[in-house]
């Protein structure tokens, strides 16, 4: 309809330029239009009499429309386009051949679909005017002499590295447009801004047309699972999962943490209307090793793809024990509860230092620390080599400038953990404001003194209910009612608002008083800091049977917050532990002395042991933007767990080591995004300035291919001044200029 | 109305309330019947009326649940003192004295019983060096655990005092109930008891706390010893007597104990002075005839106790 009323497709008005080919200027086409309306209006004065004013003023307005169109008509109103001469461009045709293009939607793959469609319309209409050269591409595009017994075999959707595959060839030929035939389904999260950018040059349009349906009717597909990479042994730890479903909505299912088939975690999850769901589930890692987990949701009956309903993820378990040093400015009964919790835990060392007097320490914990007989440590090396570090009720002028520095780059350089307890020198009450540490704090301190010792209850928020610290049972109602029925702590401190990036986890209300933050905790630098505003969960030992063991998981989880990433003096990461058919494994390593001041010039080299049995070695090289960074990278071509031991040495100093796991998968990019990915490709061809279109509307691609400013074009004028629309308006108006005088009775 | 501990101790022979008395139905019994029944009736009634208290009491609690306020035990002070001015403030920690039944062993002490020996001088006294010598947060007053009338305050005090244990007689219920307080992570120190039959008194109520756990020899090394002092070298410290008899033993007591049950980590739950007096010696720190090297040592042993109990 539209290019019957318009004379030429939407895509020719999209990409065209409006010109006006009349050899009068412009300005003449205004003047004109002036003095006419001028005209008509001196004479519908004439005529007032017969019309009111407001009447006349419509029909001289409706005149002066129908004269402004003839004129326009006049002025020979043209679409400046540029199209690609025929015959002499080459329009490249990609299809994709991966495993995702085999589902059969409507009983017919999507791959065949294509076929047809190629075979029966679109390359006999393209090779009338263009060159068509046909590529079928998964992770790289491959030229095909046709589109016939392609096969959907390819493990991988790469988009981005086809099309720079072909932009390069572009060099060789002058391409015109790209059309791509595809699902979407592209393994590597996106199509990167490098292939977007080189088409954008070459001003190559790329027209997609999509197949499949843009989502199952009734299947939930695991959008991505988030545990974390390491742990301590037995360590409760959480597993964000983000899913969405079709055709299920208010079902129950059960969210489930398997390890070697065996479920070790399940919980049951209603699904939201929504498409797109998120869940929080916790779990045991387990003793120490690398541990791989398969995170998602059990299948349901009338699933139409049950493939993607779990991903897996893997967490490197470490028996390494971590330091905490627990630096308490007075005797409390909090540090004895603590001592005690933290004596059950075999993964954290605890020392402690002890003011009892004014002028003496106990030490506890740290008989090999002689630094600590003189009090808190004043040199970083020293502290630096604790993993966490508690401050407990000490006067904030009890620490130099320099130690109150050195506990903020505790956290900030050295990438520790940081914990600050209440008490009656602590916090505001121990004037820590403006100072150093106030300034790393996720609470906001307040200006007076706020620390109390009247009981208080506290409660979970929604984000402690969800926190792997605050899981007392692994029943998330069941761990909402312990806590609802837990005794009240012994004191607190009155906190002030958290800071952004600040969460909250526990609240604290003594009765008759508004609730106030008590347990927040955030990521400082490279490390974490939490403010614990009481010292008096001790009562919840006391005041509870003495089989009871909340007051030790609690402080227990807490510690392994602080510490579980705190990371060493030689620290790896590689940006995905799962490669689902994916090969390429970047290396990072940061490699820092005992002051966790950055390290530059150590040979770092990672040995990697394979699935097979045998070893890599890589050498990793320093990053030039970032000191005491070092990047490499690893093909991993087999599927298996892979484990990457990094080593850095500078002469004859070693700084230590560190070791990863990783995983490559096969055969299991392709069963998520099985449903088109629309967005996906009306992005693309919009940024490409190309078009996007299903099978059915995709008779229109070849004559609007043609409009393309690659390749060899000419700018051609296209007349509109006689579009249909433009002969309709004219009687329109005219037509209703008499209506309107025969309704007021003028005619 | 002092309480009648005598009566807690019947319930130890396994005696119950007599409920079980028949009554007779005869014309010629009616009197007796009679009785009989306005028994059962009182004693119905008097359980109705404590379930009752006990209840709102809970009620209360659960409410307004805090640690209990200072209170005073006039009457039952055998060394009074004045009150100080901070009395009520709450800090971490105080001198908590345990308010126990003597029973059958109440002796001299007659129905108030030993639970106050020293009481409140020897408390506030010690308090006043731990103020002094240590970073500990306390008040100058002591704050009484009263066993019989809110046993389940003791599990918001978690180190507490006995003195005189060897008059002791605890009944099951409180002997359970500072068995499950030392099992939460309480600490009890027992103080000024003497000789062979104070001994077996005290270990009579002690045995049915833990019977499956021995009572011994703390040894010197034992970091109980060297929280803030060290305290290798130990004498005995004698009770005011000594300034009379010139001796630094009473009864059969001639030799000093440091004695103590251990939990399963290896931490002290209970440690005993047995054979010494560290009540007296600060009770009469201020007494010039009282002298200075015992008064030295139980402060020294007091606050290693202390510190040891918030730090283990």
């Amino acid at each position: 309809m539209f290019e019957f009323l318009f004379k030429y497709p939407p895509a020719m008005f999209a990409k065209g330029k409006f010109v006006l080919l009349a050899p009068w200027p412009v300005w003449t086409l205004f003047l004109l239009l002036i003095a006419v309306a001028g005209g008509l209006f001196w004479f519908q004065r004439q005529r007032r009499s017969l019309l009111s004013n407001s009447r006349a003023t419509i029909i001289w307005l409706v005149q002066t429309a129908l004269i402004a169109l003839l004129l326009l008509m006049l002025w020979h109103p043209a679409l400046s386009v540029a199209r690609l001469r025929p015959q002499q461009n080459v329009v490249a045709v990609l299809v994709d051949h991966s495993r995702s293009m085999g589902i059969a939607d409507d009983g017919k793959p999507r791959l065949q679909n294509a076929e047809d469609l190629l075979n029966n319309q679109l390359i006999p209409d393209l090779s009338k005017r263009f060159q068509v050269r046909l590529y079928e591409f998964g992770r790289d595009a491959v030229r095909v002499d046709q589109a016939k017994n392609l096969v959907a075999n390819d493990n991988a959707t790469r988009i981005g590295d086809s099309l720079k595959h072909i932009a390069a060839e572009a060099g060789t030929m002058p391409l015109g447009a790209i059309v791509l035939l595809s699902d979407g389904g592209d393994n590597t999260g996106g199509i990167d801004r490098d292939a977007i950018s080189q088409l954008r040059q070459l001003r190559v349009p790329v027209h997609t047309i999509g197949f499949g349906p843009d989502h199952f009717n009734k299947d939930i597909e695991i959008v991505d699972a988030s545990v974390p990479a390491r742990a301590l042994p037995q360590s409760r730890v959480t597993a964000r999962v983000a899913f969405r479903q079709h055709g299920f909505a208010g079902a129950k299912v059960k969210l489930t943490v398997r390890e070697n088939g065996n479920p070790i975690a399940q919980q049951l999850v209603d699904l939201k209307p929504d498409a797109e769901q998120s869940e929080t589930i916790l779990f045991n890692t387990g003793e120490a090793g690398a541990h791989t987990f398969q995170v998602g949701i059990e299948p349901i009956e009338g699933e139409q793809n049950v493939q993607n309903n779990y991903v897996v993820r893997l967490v490197n378990v470490d028996k390494k024990k971590m330091r905490v040093l627990y630096m308490e400015g007075e005797p409390r009964w909090e540090f004895k509860f603590i001592r005690r919790a933290m004596e059950d835990d075999p993964s954290i060392e605890l020392a402690t230092l002890l003011r009892t007097t004014q002028n003496k320490n106990y030490v506890q914990g740290a008989e090999h620390d002689k630094f600590l007989q003189d009090g808190f440590p004043s040199k970083p090396q020293d502290l630096f080599q604790y993993d966490g570090l508690i401050i407990g009720s000490s006067e904030a002028n009890y620490f130099s400038n320099a130690q109150q520095q050195m506990i903020r780059d505790f956290a900030d350089k050295r990438g520790g953990g940081v914990l600050f307890l209440a008490g009656r020198f602590a916090l505001s009450d121990g004037g820590y404001a403006n100072t150093p540490m106030a300034e790393m704090m996720p609470l906001h301190l307040t200006a007076e003194k706020s620390f109390s010792r009247d009981f208080a209850s506290v409660s979970l928020t929604d984000a402690g209910r969800e926190s792997a610290i605050c899981r007392i049972e692994d029943d998330a109602q069941k761990n909402l009612a312990r806590w609802q029925k837990m005794p009240q702590v012994a004191n607190y401190a009155v906190m002030g608002a958290p800071k952004p990036g600040a969460v909250v986890l526990m609240n604290v209300a003594e009765q008759g008083h508004r609730p106030t933050p008590l347990l927040a905790v955030q990521n400082y630098g490279r490390g974490r800091v939490g403010v614990f505003a009481t010292s008096g969960s001790w009562r919840w030992k006391m005041l509870q049977d003495h089989t009871d063991k909340t007051h030790a998981i609690f402080w227990q989880q807490l510690m392994r917050w602080m510490v579980t990433e705190t990371p060493g003096e030689v620290s790896s990461s590689t940006p995905r532990q799962v490669l689902p058919d994916d090969t390429n494994v970047p290396l990072r390593v940061s490699v820092r002395d005992k002051s966790y001041d950055t390290v530059s010039g150590a040979a770092v080299t990672t040995t990697i042991s394979r699935p097979d049995g045998g070893s890599d070695t890589v050498e990793l090289k320093p990053d030039p933007l970032e000191p005491g960074t070092y990047t490499g990278s690893y093909s991993a071509d087999k599927p298996g767990t892979y484990i990457a031991e990094t080593t850095a040495r500078q002469d004859k100093t070693t700084f230590g080591d560190d070791a990863i796991t990783f995983r490559r998968e096969d055969g299991v990019a392709e069963n998520f995004g099985a449903a088109q990915n629309k967005d996906l490709l009306e992005k693309l061809s919009n940024d490409t300035g190309g078009n996007y279109y299903t099978p059915s509307s995709a008779k229109r691609l070849p004559s609007e291919v043609a409009v393309s400013e690659a390749g060899i074009t000419a700018h051609d004028n296209l007349d509109l001044w006689d579009m249909p629309i433009l002969f309709l308006l004219v009687i329109l108006i005219r037509g209703g200029e008499w209506l309107l005088r025969r309704k007021w009775g003028v005619v | 109305m002092q309480p009648d501990f005598s009566a807690t101790t019947d319930y130890e022979d396994g005696n119950t309330p007599d409920n079980t008395t028949p009554c007779h139905s005869s014309r010629q019994n009616m009197f007796i019947e009679h009785s009989c029944y306005s028994d059962r009736h009182t004693r119905n009634m008097r359980f109705r009326i404590a379930t009752l208290a006990v209840l709102l009491a809970c009620g209360f609690s659960a409410l307004y649940a805090f640690q209990a306020h200072f209170r005073q035990y006039t009457g039952e002070e055998e060394n009074p003192a004045p009150v100080p001015s901070d009395a009520d403030e709450r800090t971490e920690w105080t001198f908590a004295r345990l308010r126990y039944p003597s029973g059958r062993y109440a002796g001299y002490s007659s129905e108030v019983g030993s639970w106050p020996t020293d009481f409140p001088k020897a408390d506030r006294q010690f308090l006043a060096g731990v103020r002094r010598l240590t970073r500990i947060h306390t008040r100058s007053a002591e704050q009484v655990i009263d066993l019989v009338g809110d046993p389940n305050e003791i599990f918001n005090w978690p180190w507490v005092y006995a003195v005189e244990v060897g008059h002791w007689d605890l009944t099951e219920a409180q002997c359970k109930l500072l068995r499950e307080y030392l099992a939460r992570g309480g600490f009890l120190m027992v103080d000024d008891f003497h000789g062979t039959f104070e001994w077996e008194v005290f270990t009579q109520s002690m045995s049915r706390i833990f019977p499956d756990r021995q009572i011994v020899e703390i040894p010197d090394a034992d970091p109980i010893f060297h929280t803030v002092y060290d305290l290798e070298t130990r004498v005995q410290v004698p009770g005011l007597q000594y300034l009379y008899s010139g001796r630094v033993y009473e009864k059969d007591g001639k030799v000093p104990h440091w004695r103590g049950i251990y939990d399963d980590d290896g931490r002290v739950m209970v440690a005993m002075c047995f054979n010494q007096d560290d009540g007296d010696a600060w009770e009469h720190a201020d007494n010039p005839q009282y002298e200075t090297k015992y008064t030295s040592q139980a402060y020294r042993l007091g606050i290693n106790y202390v510190i040891y109990s918030m730090t283990h």
